[in-house]
């Protein structure tokens, strides 16, 4: 049995088109989309997938917020960006699934998914490609969001969209490109048809757990970015955060059985320089305020959506202690997140380190 | 046989203790009847399948690995009937190669290929042969198992002896239940020849229906065997033919089977495993098909569609061919610093003997049904459905739509095997039942190994006699450790432990184990001798020691 797609000889690069494809297009222009979870880049999704298939049943939890994004085609998370017209919001699960999805474009928080995915088993048939846009963690299992949906829910053909995605930007229509990773190609050639657009690219992997943690691990290093910028210390201090920040990245990685390579590619570091850069990221600005000296409960409540890195950093640290990873910018990260450490005081820390030698990228 | 037969049987075997569930005949019966209708099917599949492919290509490198195998090959005289069958085809194959396509028809000579090889592969059932079998079998087994115990012979005791040698356990209704509902496809760990005459007994125990099942092309070369095994239900496969189109004939010759209905049973190990551990991997060309013919089923709409895959684990004191096993394994992990001789396991009266042998000992064979699963590695319930790790029903049919419909995707049908494939090793370890002279294996080698923490695996296993020995009494400290390690594993449900090692009497179940470890073989695996413990073989004690690695028991 063919199990990989052929490599091109001379590029090196992986084609997923085949002759089945025109076929998939039309199952999936045809049909309909749920998907769930009405956040910002949830939102930012379904607006995506709605140029490429009939129908988009967004989920979110409250009735009223359903209505009211039916009624004003907006939403507050993005801003001044209208819905798609194919896009409808609801808040009963059996409204979403009637008459069967092709697709499920799962956007909810870390901290819900398990929950969620157990209220939904029930209204999912099977056959639905699941992608998750979901960057985190569990706490104390220490599994990732696709290893949660297959417990979960009586689909298997799930896989994960990561990269540098700032919700607000791809609303406007900026250029950007994503990875969609799963064990099926299947899911890959669904997350390609589904989402691309002229200004949206797609790159396939199947490398899911790499990209899964590498979308988890960068939240980390946003704060830290943050916490850098507000001292304002300059661009070598920028770049050496992101470079050690990688080192982290990939060694943990590697550690729960990602690839290096994916750490390299879009989910890995292309992520890392957008999110670490950009004052849209709400870590980021996690990390700005904590500098400023703001207690931590205080900026998420201000923040009025998730910052994933506040809780990853903590499971992160914990478990990399346990194992003996070696993750010093994270601890520092922790020790600011739980008031032990000033951001001066953890820099220190960090700049005092005895000397070593650039571990090269672990094999 | 009417099922009530095997009803009165199993009644009268003290062996098998549950709840009777009907069985019912099986599809086998009427193998005779279909053959042809198979291997017609077979041809054609196997036609469909090789599409695309340049039929000079596959003729070509079948042509060059065939000829190579026929020169590395000394027929016997039983065998020298199918070596000449061979030669006779691949001469006419290599004459019309050399002619031009327009003379000679390269599909033609594909096609004659693949009649050959369904001819060689394709099994046959005798309900006479059956018949006689099950009721010989039984016999000869009663005979040797209460024979071989001297003790034992007195009758009142008989029932207790029986049950001591061998104990088959776990899921039994659960399977019966299923073999009605679906095709039950057996994946048993596979550890000596011994195993494919015991899973024969073992289902026949069971009172299901005769399973067909691929049984290497050595073992057709004994007329004996042969003939039974060729009338009840067994095809040929010949690992040694490694080429596209035969490998390709047998998997849809195994699909075809599948398709039929019969019952079936596959080695996912591919062989025997030759170091003594519990397989870690498993082959998916053989498991795929599985998945194939479910779709198949699906997609024509037959009425029982589903494919059960039922892990069976088999423990032993003892193995016969363990010293050439693992000197196939040393060989192959330390570059050639080993000799082979010769596999004990195809003779036939050591075969014989080895029966005697191990219904003497006591505990002889422990046998667990696992879990049954789908052909995705979901477990499922009496009902046969598929049940997900927290408990939605899952429908297996919508995992194999694509588009809505039955579409083969080479792809995903592969990553569903190898998820299949990692489910079944894990309910190996999990099914796996600890015997005592395994657990005395691993806590001896363990603790000498810890008094030479430089040697690596080779040089450990070399060292001398004098350096083999422990204390006796040191050693029965650790051996209470590992023990106690073993039971926390248990309580976890990652492994099950014989009735000899539920006691906290270290002495007890190390004297026991002692006893039984790989009695029969030539050296003594382990002695007491004045207050010291020792081995005289470091390789089958590294054998029967393997048989519990995987589990982290080695750390202290």
């Amino acid at each position: 049995m063919g199990s990989n797609h052929a490599k091109d000889p001379f590029t090196g690069t992986r084609s997923l088109i085949d002759k089945d494809h025109p076929l998939y297009k039309e199952y999936f222009r045809k049909g309909t989309v749920a998907v769930i979870g009405g956040g910002s880049f949830g939102t930012t999704l379904a607006n995506l997938v709605a140029e490429n298939c009939s129908d988009v049943r967004m989920w979110v939890r409250e009735e009223e917020q359903a209505r009211n994004i039916n009624a004003t085609r907006t939403t507050k998370y993005i801003p001044g960006i209208p819905l798609n017209p194919k896009v409808h919001a609801y808040s009963g699960p059996e409204r979403i699934f009637e008459g069967g999805v092709t697709a499920v474009i799962w956007a909810l928080p870390a901290k819900v998914c398990r929950e969620q995915a157990k209220a939904l088993a029930k209204n999912f048939r099977g056959d639905e490609i699941v992608l998750h846009s979901t960057k985190g963690i569990e706490d104390g299992t220490l599994k990732t969001p696709c290893m949660i949906l297959r417990e979960e829910l009586p689909c298997a053909r799930v896989g994960v969209i990561s990269g540098p995605n700032l919700a607000d930007e791809i609303s406007k229509g900026q250029p950007a490109a994503t990875v969609v990773a799963s064990k099926f190609d299947e899911v890959i050639r669904a997350g390609q048809i589904l989402l691309t657009s002229k200004t949206f690219r797609i790159y396939g992997s199947n490398d899911v757990v790499g990209v899964e943690w590498a979308g988890t691990l960068k939240n980390i290093f946003a704060i830290a970015a943050g916490t850098l910028d507000a001292l304002n210390l300059g661009w070598n201090s920028r770049s050496m955060l992101m470079t050690r920040g990688l080192a982290e990245m990939v060694r943990f990685g590697a550690a729960m059985g990602g690839d290096v390579s994916t750490f390299l590619g879009l989910a890995g570091v292309g992520d890392l320089f957008a999110t670490c850069s950009s004052n849209l990221s709400r870590n980021y600005r996690v990390g700005i305020k904590l500098a400023q000296g703001q207690k931590v409960e205080q900026i998420v409540a201000e923040l009025g959506s998730t910052a994933e890195g506040v809780r990853t950093a903590r499971i992160v640290a914990q478990f990399a202690k346990k194992k003996g990873i070696s993750m010093p910018i994270t601890d520092g990260v922790v020790a600011m997140l739980d008031g032990s450490a000033s951001a001066q005081d953890a820099l220190r820390e960090l700049m005092t380190r005895p000397p070593m030698f650039e571990e090269g990228i672990p094999d | 046989m009417q099922p009530s037969d095997f009803h009165e049987f199993g009644k009268s075997h003290p062996i098998i203790r549950f709840e009777k569930v009907p069985t019912g005949d099986g599809a086998i019966l009427r193998l005779d009847q279909v053959r042809q209708r198979i291997q017609a099917d077979v041809v054609r599949q196997t036609l469909i399948s090789l599409q695309g492919q340049s039929p000079d290509n596959l003729l070509g490198e079948a042509l060059y690995s065939e000829r190579a195998r026929l020169r590395r090959e000394k027929p016997t005289i039983f065998t020298r009937g199918r070596y000449n069958r061979d030669r006779a085809i691949w001469s006419e194959i290599q004459a019309g190669l050399l002619k031009p396509v327009a003379l000679v028809d390269r599909n033609q000579l594909v096609r004659k290929v693949l009649k050959h090889y369904v001819e060689e592969i394709t099994g046959r059932f005798s309900q006479r042969v059956y018949n006689f079998t099950t009721n010989a079998i039984p016999f000869g087994m009663n005979y040797l198992l209460n024979a071989a115990t001297v003790n034992h012979l007195v009758p009142w005791k008989l029932n207790q002896s029986l049950q001591s040698r061998l104990q088959i356990l776990g899921e039994i209704p659960h399977l019966q239940r299923l073999s009605q509902k679906g095709t039950v496809l057996m994946v048993p760990t596979h550890q000596s020849n011994i195993d494919s005459i015991l899973i024969g007994y073992i289902i026949y125990l069971m009172q299901l229906p005769p399973f067909a099942y691929g049984a290497g092309l050595n073992l057709f070369s004994n007329p004996v065997l042969s003939f039974f095994m060729g009338n009840l239900g067994a095809y040929t496969v010949d690992r040694k033919k490694n080429n596209a189109i035969y490998k390709e004939t047998l998997k849809n010759y195994s699909t075809r089977m599948l398709r039929e209905g019969i019952h079936s049973i596959f080695f996912p190990g591919g062989g025997r495993s030759r170091s003594g551990a519990i397989e870690t991997k498993v082959k998916l060309g053989l498991l795929g098909t599985g998945l194939e013919a479910m779709r198949l089923n699906l997609k024509e709409n037959v009425e029982k569609p589903n494919i059960y895959v039922v892990p069976l684990v088999m423990s032993y004191h003892f193995v016969l061919e363990a010293s050439s096993l693992i000197e196939d394994y040393l060989l192959e992990a330390g570059k050639g610093r080993y000799l082979l001789h010769g596999d004990p396991s195809n003779q036939f009266s050591k075969v014989l003997n080895f029966f005697w042998q191990v219904f003497s000992a006591n505990n002889g064979i422990t046998v667990r049904v696992g879990k049954p699963m789908d052909i995705f590695g979901n477990f499922v319930d009496e009902d046969g459905r598929s049940i997900g790790p927290n408990g939605t029903t899952i429908d297996p049919k919508r995992w194999l739509m694509t588009r809505g419909e039955f579409h083969a995707d080479p792809q995903r049908d592969h990553e569903y095997t190898r998820e299949l494939g990692s489910k079944i090793v894990e309910r190996f370890h999990r099914e796996n039942t600890a015997m005592t002279s395994h657990l005395v294996a691993f806590a001896f080698f363990e603790t000498l190994r810890s008094n030479y923490p430089d040697a690596d695996l080779f040089k450990f296993l070399r060292i001398s006699l004098a350096q083999r020995s422990i204390p006796y009494d040191n050693f029965l400290r650790s051996a209470e450790i590992y023990h106690q390690k073993l039971m926390k594993l248990a309580d976890q449900g990652k492994i099950f432990v014989s009735d000899w090692l539920m006691t906290t009497d270290t002495k007890k179940w190390v004297e026991d184990g002692i006893k039984n470890l790989g009695i029969f073989h030539g050296n003594a695996v382990l002695r007491v001798n004045d207050g010291e413990i020792y081995t005289e073989d470091m390789n089958l004690l590294y054998y029967y020691r393997n048989r519990l690695a995987g589990y982290g028991l080695e750390s202290r």
